[in-house]
């Protein structure tokens, strides 16, 4: 399988991802359900992971097509452009979904059920109306690219596109050569976005493990939205990297495991501790055992970031033994 | 011996080329996922007591946090072990950079105000939470910020040495 069949395999499903959602997300607003209402949200969430390969991989598309007569690079552009701005809208609704999802996994009092505040909802409703539009012209950009057929007339490219396709040399400046402290101011913040990730995450996931049993669940579970920031930090300063260099990280084969670790543990954050699977295990006491299966789903949880921390670690081994 | 002859024989030890040229996962790349797993420990727990002293999640008890420093401590010697390989791996490149004796000072407050948290906070049975965050309140602050120099003067030493290697 060549790198761009990743791409064909995984752009359609953020752009059809978002439509559903949003879809759900009105509906369950106005039937006011809150079961439609977390499926939208960690639909939300999980196309937020899910965009990132997606964008990532179309870079080994494009070097593909370099060789290709017949194949606009003009076009190309214009995708990548509509593409990243839809990615970034993504990665905000994902956030402000991850977090609102959060909500509905809380105990809530007595037996009232936790819900996410207005603003949160308000939020993804906003950021996922414009992201539904961008990723309708990515979609659309992308299919200029193979498919002429559909091109009406002598149709410029889409201004959107444009402006987007401005964003990625802009950032590249700014990231490489703009100044050598960048990168590693950039570094550094990828770095606390790890330990917010693991001081939030991972404790909570020893406590599950049976570790600290002393501390009850429940507390410990408030410190979820700080390891969902860690990870919205990340996923910013890594992307910055990537477009920084992309032709460091798009052959990378620890960088191409390391992605797929995430779009798995976040996607275990996301299921087990932001929805309301959660609330058993939110009333765990001091000295209260988990059930067997929670200390899995704690331990892999735990796993998969330690996993992308070693092979985040691993990235620069590649171009140092094989280039 | 002078202090650059010793850096040359560290340097042309067996350990030290084996960690820095060997193309096996287990040399320098798998010592420095550990030394980044040690701080996500080391660190991480630290930030997770700090914030509860400072007052985020209120709900959790704060005496039982004191487990966490095994956390702490385990991330802390592995810190010691995976530093010292890489030290060995690298000793010019290390020990010609500011920076590094930086990180060093840093690692040493950091550690100094963690040990008067667990010491002044959790260590007086005497005390209400209340009491306890009072009196933890400008230390955590302390912990936050050294902890994030530590890491920033680590992170930056990839950036500002001069030296790779003694002969150059």
């Amino acid at each position: 399988m060549y790198s761009a069949h990743y791409h064909l395999l995984l752009n359609h499903l953020p752009i059809i991802g978002t439509f559903i959602g949003l879809a759900l997300f009105l509906v369950s607003l106005i039937a006011n359900k809150d079961d439609l209402k977390q499926a939208s949200l960690g639909l939300f969430s999980f196309i937020a992971l899910l965009a990132i390969p997606a964008y990532m991989s179309g870079n080994a598309a494009q070097e593909f097509f370099r060789e290709k007569p017949g194949v606009s690079m003009d076009l190309i552009q214009t995708h990548q452009g509509a593409a990243l701005l839809a990615l970034v809208f993504m990665e905000i609704t994902g956030a402000f979904a991850l977090i609102g999802l959060w909500e509905f996994s809380r105990a809530g009092k007595k037996s009232e059920a936790s819900r996410p505040a207005g603003r949160i909802v308000a939020a993804v409703l906003l950021f996922s109306i414009v992201t539904s539009i961008l990723m309708a012209i990515a979609g659309n950009t992308g299919g200029d690219i193979r498919h002429p057929e559909i091109i009406v007339g002598s149709e410029a490219p889409s201004s959107v596109g444009a402006a987007g396709a401005k964003v990625v040399p802009f950032v590249q400046y700014y990231v490489v050569e703009y100044s050598n402290w960048v990168w590693p101011i950039l570094e550094d913040l990828h770095f606390v976005g790890l330990i917010l990730i693991l001081g939030a995450i991972g404790v909570l996931n020893l406590r599950i493990m049976g570790f600290f049993k002393q501390l009850p669940v429940a507390p410990l579970h408030r410190f979820i939205p700080w390891g969902i920031a860690g990870v919205f930090i990340n996923v910013i300063t890594g992307m910055l990297f990537f477009i920084g260099m992309p032709p460091f990280y798009a052959d990378n084969p620890d960088f191409r495991w390391k992605m797929i670790a995430i779009v798995i543990a976040g996607t275990n954050l996301m299921l087990f501790y932001c929805t309301s699977a959660f609330r058993p295990l939110a009333r765990l006491g001091p000295g209260d055992e988990a059930p067997l299966s929670a200390k899995f789903i704690a331990a892999s949880s735990l796993f998969l970031w330690i996993a992308i921390v070693f092979l985040g670690r691993y990235i620069p081994s590649f171009e140092v033994y094989h280039h | 011996m002078s202090f650059f002859s010793i850096m040359k024989a560290v340097e042309e030890s067996g350990l030290s080329v084996w960690i820095r040229d060997s193309p096996s996962l287990f040399a320098y790349w798998f010592i420095l996922s550990f030394h980044a797993l040690g701080m996500g420990m080391a660190v991480g727990a630290s930030v997770v007591i700090d914030f509860r002293i400072l007052g985020i999640a209120r709900d959790l008890p704060l005496s039982p946090l004191k487990g966490l420093y095994r956390i702490i401590w385990a991330g802390f010697w592995l810190q010691v072990v995976t530093g010292i390989l890489l030290l060995i791996a690298y000793p010019t490149k290390a020990l010609t950079n500011p920076d590094f004796y930086i990180k060093l000072t840093l690692i040493g407050i950091a550690l100094a105000v963690m040990k008067k948290i667990q010491w002044r906070v959790f260590n007086d049975s005497s005390l209400t939470e209340q009491a306890m965050m009072l009196k933890g309140k400008s230390l955590a602050v302390w912990s936050l910020v050294l902890w994030l120099g530590v890491v920033t003067a680590g992170r930056l030493l990839a950036y500002t040495f001069t030296y790779i290697n003694y002969s150059g």
